[in-house]
């Protein structure tokens, strides 16, 4: 008898030691199925405060997967104004011109309406582990929560941030925090989580803060006021034709 | 006894026809230099001044008062009320002509490639009053008020194989701190005369650069012509507008904008100098010619000696035989110099190709400034320079003793 519980005890402790070791891999995949959505909707705003006080931009955005997403600007200085990404491309739609303009290469990197965000941060793939390798670093608590902190160390040189050190939620899977620098270390950019919101069972951020590292005094808060998920979209959505109509 | 040394030394100067010639033309050349050197500053302080007058910063520029401190961050915001400032400048008597303007860093859209450039909104009616926007139109016309269109430079037409009637999209950060895009299209080529203009600039009509810009009816800068003393009308505008607009404002004469203006300036100090040491060169040669003469015409100098010519006499021979050199020598010099500074300055010189790529506000074809005073004051400076320096050699020549001189016999 006293042989069945020893047993029982290993084998529990077993079991509870093989589902604690969770590797990075599987962190980062939970991580970026919490953030991606079969398709999307939202609503919300851009505010950048900086030296020379704050600006508040207005949007609308779609999502579909991992790969497209559309932005549409509705406050009255951007009125029109839209960035798709789709099919690894990027590109932006400005009433007056009459041209599409495609982003690539370091033009990726440009603030988006002089805000500490990229328009790569903005609408970037989440597909983290075809551009990064991973490591689990330790746990750590950001505010009242637990988080495993992450270290993405990029595979190629076309992504944004070389190496990337991210705190995520060790129950919801959501990003809490993260630090963006160069590979020799140099920080570029500092995100935290300052609001949550819970749409259908994920835990999502519903207020980040953003501070581009290279600029001085600047810092922004994105504000999601509206978020739908799984809801019906028509893929044209995401084409060129419908952009520039 | 000084007019017999003056006969002996003009007897001495074309005795030694060779060495007086080689002595005079080194003074001449020396002249000559200075002359136009002085005449070229001069036409790049003239051509500067106009230039920015015309094309970038007006006699006196009026801005936002906090624009140059965030300048290096393109604060498109920091605006001044057009409006209230037209009212107050039409009333002013000093102001002869005055132009709104708005300025933007951009970026031309080609190729799927981003290209640099510099936008300019201006008002291309009132412009006519400021200057002559249609003598150096290559081709096309003026862009017209409320149509997407540009003047573009010659040089960046030519860079990005733009010709009249291709339409361009342009990216530019607006006043509402965003981003905005626009295509327009090819009016008009200029050859504008300075080469950062002409290879960088593309102008738009006012108020399409406003309404592109999110800048409603603000404007940049303001641009003001007067009728003289720039910087005491800079002062007395700044107050009135600052009582009639209730705004901070900097209001600034052109000489104290540009510091490249100021550079031009202080070289101007410092080629006066350089041209001491131009002549003092030029010297050398009557000095080495001098030391030459004295050594040859020992035997000369002993029998002078002998005959009871003082050591002083001696000097003062030698010296106005450097004076009479310096003096022929810089006349011509001056002459040349005088005469080359008037061909140029008609014809000009043509820098473009050395120019091109510099951010200078210097027209490509400059054209050097003759003034008279200068070539009197060259003239009067070359001649006082070269002479003094015959003193060195002149005075060994009263030091020698006639025992030492007949020895040469």
């Amino acid at each position: 008898m006293k042989r069945r519980i020893i047993m029982s005890i290993l084998f529990a402790l077993i079991t509870i030691a093989s589902l604690s070791a969770i590797t990075a891999e599987e962190i980062v995949r939970k991580m970026d199925e919490t953030e991606t959505f079969a398709t999307s909707y939202s609503e919300g705003a851009i505010i950048t405060t900086d030296r020379f006080g704050v600006k508040t931009s207005t949007f609308k955005a779609w999502s579909r997967g991992a790969y497209d997403s559309l932005i549409e600007f509705t406050s009255v200085a951007e009125r029109g104004q839209k960035v798709l990404r789709t099919s690894g491309e990027l590109y932006l739609f400005y009433p007056d011109a009459q041209e599409l303009i495609r982003l690539q290469g370091a033009a990726l990197r440009q603030s988006m309406l002089g805000s500490d965000i990229s328009y790569e941060d903005m609408t970037g793939e989440k597909d983290t582990l075809a551009q990064y390798d991973v490591k689990l670093l330790r746990q750590e608590r950001v505010g009242e929560r637990n988080c495993h902190v992450l270290q993405f160390d990029a595979k190629t040189r076309t992504v944004a941030y070389p190496m990337q050190v991210v705190w995520v939620d060790t129950e919801t899977y959501m990003v809490w925090k993260g630090e963006f620098s160069t590979k020799t270390g140099r920080l570029l950019k500092e995100m935290l989580v300052l609001e949550t919101m819970v749409v259908d069972g994920r835990t999502l951020p519903k207020v980040t803060r953003i501070a581009d590292k290279m600029k001085r005094d600047s810092a922004t808060e994105m504000r999601l006021d509206r978020l739908e998920i799984d809801v019906n979209l028509d893929p044209a959505i995401f084409s060129l034709q419908n952009l520039t109509w | 006894m000084t007019m017999k040394l003056i006969n002996v030394a003009f007897r001495n100067i074309s005795r030694n026809r060779r060495r007086s010639l080689l002595s005079g033309i080194a003074v001449a050349v020396a002249s000559m230099s200075i002359v136009f050197l002085f005449a070229l500053v001069q036409g790049m302080k003239d051509d500067m001044g106009r230039n920015l007058a015309t094309y970038f910063t007006g006699e006196v520029r009026i801005r936002n008062a906090q624009y140059e401190e965030y300048e290096r961050y393109n604060p498109m915001h920091l605006t001044v009320d057009w409006e209230s400032i037209d009212r107050a400048l039409a009333q002013r008597e000093d102001v002869t002509a005055y132009v709104p303007r708005v300025t933007f860093p951009s970026a031309f859209y080609v190729n799927g490639g981003n290209h640099p450039a510099l936008g300019l909104g201006a008002d291309f009616a009132r412009e006519a009053e400021f200057q002559d926007l249609e003598s150096i139109l290559k081709e096309g016309r003026i862009p017209e008020a409320g149509k997407n269109e540009m003047l573009i430079g010659a040089l960046l037409a030519r860079d990005l194989k733009l010709a009249l009637g291709d339409k361009v999209t342009i990216i530019s950060s607006t006043a509402a701190r965003g981003n905005n895009a626009i295509t327009l299209e090819v009016a008009g080529i200029a050859a504008f005369p300075v080469a950062s203009m002409n290879s960088q600039y593309f102008w738009i009509p006012l108020d399409r650069a406003q309404y592109f810009l999110r800048m409603d009816t603000g404007v940049q800068e303001v641009l003001v012509k007067v009728e003289e003393h720039e910087r005491k009308s800079a002062a007395a505008i700044k107050e009135q507008l600052e009582a009639a607009t209730g705004m901070q404002l900097d209001v600034k004469a052109y000489q104290d904008i540009s510091m490249i203006y100021g550079f031009i300036e202080l070289a101007q100090y410092i080629y006066y100098f350089i041209g001491i040491f131009f002549l003092l060169l030029g010297s050398t040669v009557i000095i080495n010619t001098t030391m030459m003469v004295i050594y040859e015409r020992m035997r000369e100098i002993g029998t002078l000696s002998a005959l009871g010519m003082h050591g002083k006499e001696l000097t003062k021979l030698f010296f106005l035989e450097g004076t009479v050199i310096s003096a022929i020598g810089a006349f011509f010099g001056v002459l040349l110099g005088t005469a080359i500074t008037l061909y140029l300055g008609k014809f000009g010189i043509n820098f473009t190709d050395a120019l091109s790529g510099i951010d200078m506000e210097i027209s490509s074809v400059l054209y050097p400034s003759f003034s008279i005073w200068t070539a009197i004051i060259v003239y009067i400076y070359s001649v006082v320079v070269s002479s003094l320096a015959t003193l060195i050699p002149s005075r060994k020549a009263s030091r020698i003793e006639p025992v030492e001189a007949l020895r040469y016999i």
